[in-house]
């Protein structure tokens, strides 16, 4: 249970990380982003492996239990594709089935997700976390542990924001079924919730963490100020070819593609934690905003994260946990 | 065999450093400016370059030995300074450009000028460096002060002479190297056949030739197709001492790759591969931060190398890709802390190395101002700090001890007092001689070895 809580503490401080990037002076630094989002997908595996009844919703497609571990000196390793693949189609189908029962306290039916989790891996984690740290997000922790069975359903939401995000996959998402909240808070414009939501049934499972880098696409589909707004449906993947099309300029284009990952985190970092971040982000100093005018108003727009607060349980929750749970 | 040139002490004996000098305001309250973010010392060792995060570049000079001022052997005292880079606005995307110096290369001297490459995160430039100690007087067209004649006043003609003035020293920008860099460059390294340079960037690394500044070639690109798949980006680049077509660029990854430019155009497949195994015992969430490689150098010798990571330094031997040759502990008592350091972003500090004249030592900085150099003649190590209040002329330098555990001995320091803010990132060794450069923050000390 330490290595959750410590997982979630890292999971908050590398969200933090990679908005406050943002705003740093001189851009976004390609490298420490792509440290901390290893960082993020490490601590976001451990804490999604962690034995926590609800969190997945196994439901009759019976999502496998996540990969078990890899080899012990890998815990945390990619697929060596890296960060795009596309999750299992079992995680795709059972999604639908989930969708439902989002109230049920799920612990029937998760699978015990941690059981499979080899004992080396997350106790070789723990060998470095500190106890201390843990206690004292101890009583964050309780907080949101109660609501969060409940919430379990919504919080494989958001949680797929972080997932696995090719391109490919988006039209094989839309048919989730996520109630498509008419309870946007407001000053969000309703757009794209469903596409994180989609991803929910956590593709970690069944494949090494896909760090928060694969956003850039599902942010380009959502946001992409030309695009429609934000529909996940089984056409979107044609929305990207207007963000692609700006990467034919030779080195504006190439930096479009690292800016536009980070930045494509940010972008679900700030649908999941909804309307607090939002305000933050159109107030964006212009010596750090990034190119990517159209993009800015994207991630306001497109607010996957919406559907999860819409449940009122959710919504008494303060943003930081309710990101952590939709994770 | 080592390349150390005179005056340098057979290898393995124990140095034992004394302060010399320190440069820089004594100030608590430190602008950020004025933070040093370079030091590297010229091939002759009589110049030394600093920049700064203001984007200024300071170069000392070191004095002749004087008779006379037998105290001033050896000082190092401002030469030039001068502004390098400024900030600029990059309006298509919307992104400041830092001023900051990211690093110094100086050129072989070949005449009485001395040429050094700086660079920020985007723009290479080559300034030169020069003196004037005389002056033109008399001309005709204007008078002394410069003011314009009246061409229909001056009934005679006289040619100038030069009269002796003060010494000056001008820097002016030779070459601007700009536009070939999308990422943040990390690295410039100049040929061993000086007339190219390389420069790196996260995902590519660039050749140049010192002449030309309207195009490059891109050598390496590791930039894949797909950037949801960046796994890894370049961290540092440097070419072989002395084989002009070798060069070596280290990874976020911890792994080391060399390059051969003579085997093909783009050198995106390596000659060698360096990597040592990962400990599956050691393993965290933090593993992959730490074992990125914040700094590669060659040895003199270019037989070996050293790499920096962020808890240890390592000397490879160039003809064995399967491990280090050496591993010393930089400060393993942070590895417990790793979670701290990552929350107060200090675990993304990166951290340089280098090698003394004749590759018997090496040097690093840490934490707390302190500074570790590693004899690998003896095996021995020793910690030393970087601090005002050991700054009297001469005076030793006292080893210094971390305490990790248990009862703290007098003198000892122990990890949780460490000073986290006073990081000691770039240090520079004198080629041939023992005296070395020290960047505290905003502060630039120099030690020099007691029997030098």
């Amino acid at each position: 249970m330490e290595f959750k809580l410590e997982a979630h503490r890292i999971v908050s401080i590398s969200l933090g990380k990679i908005y406050n990037s943002r705003v740093q002076r001189g851009g976004i630094k390609l490298h420490k982003n792509l440290l901390v989002s290893l960082v993020l997908r490490s601590a976001r595996q451990v804490y999604l492996s962690d034995p926590c009844p609800g969190l997945y919703l196994a439901g009759p497609a019976g999502i496998p239990a996540p990969p078990p571990q890899q080899q012990p000196g890998e815990p945390a390793a990619g697929p060596p594709a890296g960060w795009g693949e596309p999750p299992p189609p079992v995680a795709r189908a059972s999604w639908p089935e989930t969708e439902p029962q989002p109230e049920r306290p799920s612990v029937s039916h998760a699978p015990r997700v941690g059981d499979e989790v080899p004992v080396t891996t997350v106790t070789g984690v723990g060998d470095v976390l500190q106890g201390r740290e843990a206690d004292a997000t101890e009583a964050a922790w309780s907080r949101v542990e109660r609501p969060r069975q409940a919430a379990a359903g919504e919080a494989e939401g958001p949680a797929g924001g972080w997932g696995v995000f090719p391109e490919g996959s988006l039209a094989a998402r839309r048919p989730c079924g996520c109630p498509l909240g008419g309870e946007d808070p407001p000053g969000t414009p309703a757009a794209t919730p469903r596409t994180a939501c989609c991803c929910a049934p956590r593709p970690a499972e069944d494949e090494p963490p896909a760090p928060p880098a694969v956003c850039p696409r599902k942010r380009g589909a959502a946001g992409v100020g030309g695009g429609p707004a934000g529909c996940p449906a089984p056409g979107s993947t044609p929305l990207k070819k207007p963000r692609r099309n700006l990467e034919q300029p030779p080195s504006g284009g190439e930096d479009d593609d690292a800016e536009e990952m980070e930045t494509g985190n940010v972008a679900n970092l700030i649908s999941i934690f909804g309307s607090s971040f939002s305000g933050l982000l159109r107030k964006s100093p212009g010596g750090g905003r990034e190119e990517e005018e159209g993009e800015e108003s994207g991630p306001e727009a497109a607010e996957p994260g919406q559907i999860c607060c819409d449940k009122p349980v959710l919504r008494d929750m303060n943003p930081w946990s309710t990101a952590i749970v939709a994770f | 065999a080592g390349a150390g040139g005179g005056g340098c002490p057979a290898g393995g004996n124990d140095f034992q450093w004394c302060f010399s000098q320190v440069k820089g305001a004594i100030d608590e309250d430190v602008a950020e400016a004025d933070i040093i973010s370079t030091v590297e010392f010229n091939y002759s060792g009589d110049l030394l370059a600093t920049g700064d995060k203001g984007g200024r570049v300071v170069i000392f000079q070191r004095e002749q030995e004087n008779k006379s001022r037998p105290h001033s052997r050896g000082e190092y005292n401002v030469y030039s300074t001068f502004q390098s880079h400024e900030p600029e606005f990059d309006y298509l995307k919307s992104l400041e450009i830092e001023e900051k110096i990211n690093k110094i290369r100086w050129l072989p001297q070949q005449n009485a000028a001395h040429f050094l490459l700086s660079t920020n995160d985007k723009t290479i430039k080559l300034w030169k460096i020069s003196e004037r100690d005389k002056r033109a007087e008399g001309y005709n067209l204007k008078d002394e002060d410069g003011r314009l004649r009246d061409p229909f006043r001056i009934t005679a003609l006289r040619v100038p002479i030069l009269k002796p003035m003060d010494l000056m020293v001008e820097a002016s920008p030779r070459r601007i190297f700009a536009n070939a860099h999308t990422y943040h460059i990390n690295s410039i390294s100049v040929n061993s056949d000086h007339e190219t340079y390389l420069s790196a960037d996260d995902l590519r690394i660039n050749l140049w030739h010192l002449e030309i500044t309207d195009r490059s070639f891109n050598i390496v690109d590791i930039k894949p197709a797909n950037m949801e798949e960046l796994t890894e980006v370049i961290t540092a680049a440097e070419f072989h001492p002395h084989q002009c077509n070798v060069f070596v660029y280290s990874s976020s990854k911890g792994t080391i790759r060399l390059c051969d430019m003579r085997s093909s155009a783009l050198c995106d497949r390596h000659s060698k591969f360096f990597e040592e195994p990962e400990d599956p015992s050691s393993r965290s969430f933090f593993s992959e931060i730490i074992s990125s490689i914040s700094d590669v150098k060659f040895s003199h010798s270019g037989r070996y190398m050293m790499t920096r990571d962020y808890l240890s330094v390592k000397v490879w031997d160039l003809n064995m890709e399967s491990r280090p040759v050496e591993t010393h502990q930089v400060h393993e008592y942070l590895r417990s802390k790793l979670c701290s350091l990552y929350e107060n972003d200090c675990i993304f500090d990166k951290f340089e190395c280098c090698w003394n004249g004749s590759d018997s030592a090496i040097m690093t900085g840490s934490y707390n101002n302190f500074f570790r150099m590693f004899d690998r003649d003896t095996r021995r190590d020793v910690t030393l700090e970087a601090s005002r209040e050991s700054s009297k002329p001469r005076a030793s330098l006292k080893p210094r001890k971390v305490c990790t555990g248990g009862k703290r001995k007098k003198d000892e320091i122990s990890v949780d007092s460490l000073d986290f803010n006073k990081k000691i990132l770039h240090t520079a060794w004198h080629p041939a001689d023992n005296v070395i450069a020290v960047a505290a923050t905003n502060n630039l000390y120099i030690f020099q070895d007691k029997i030098n």
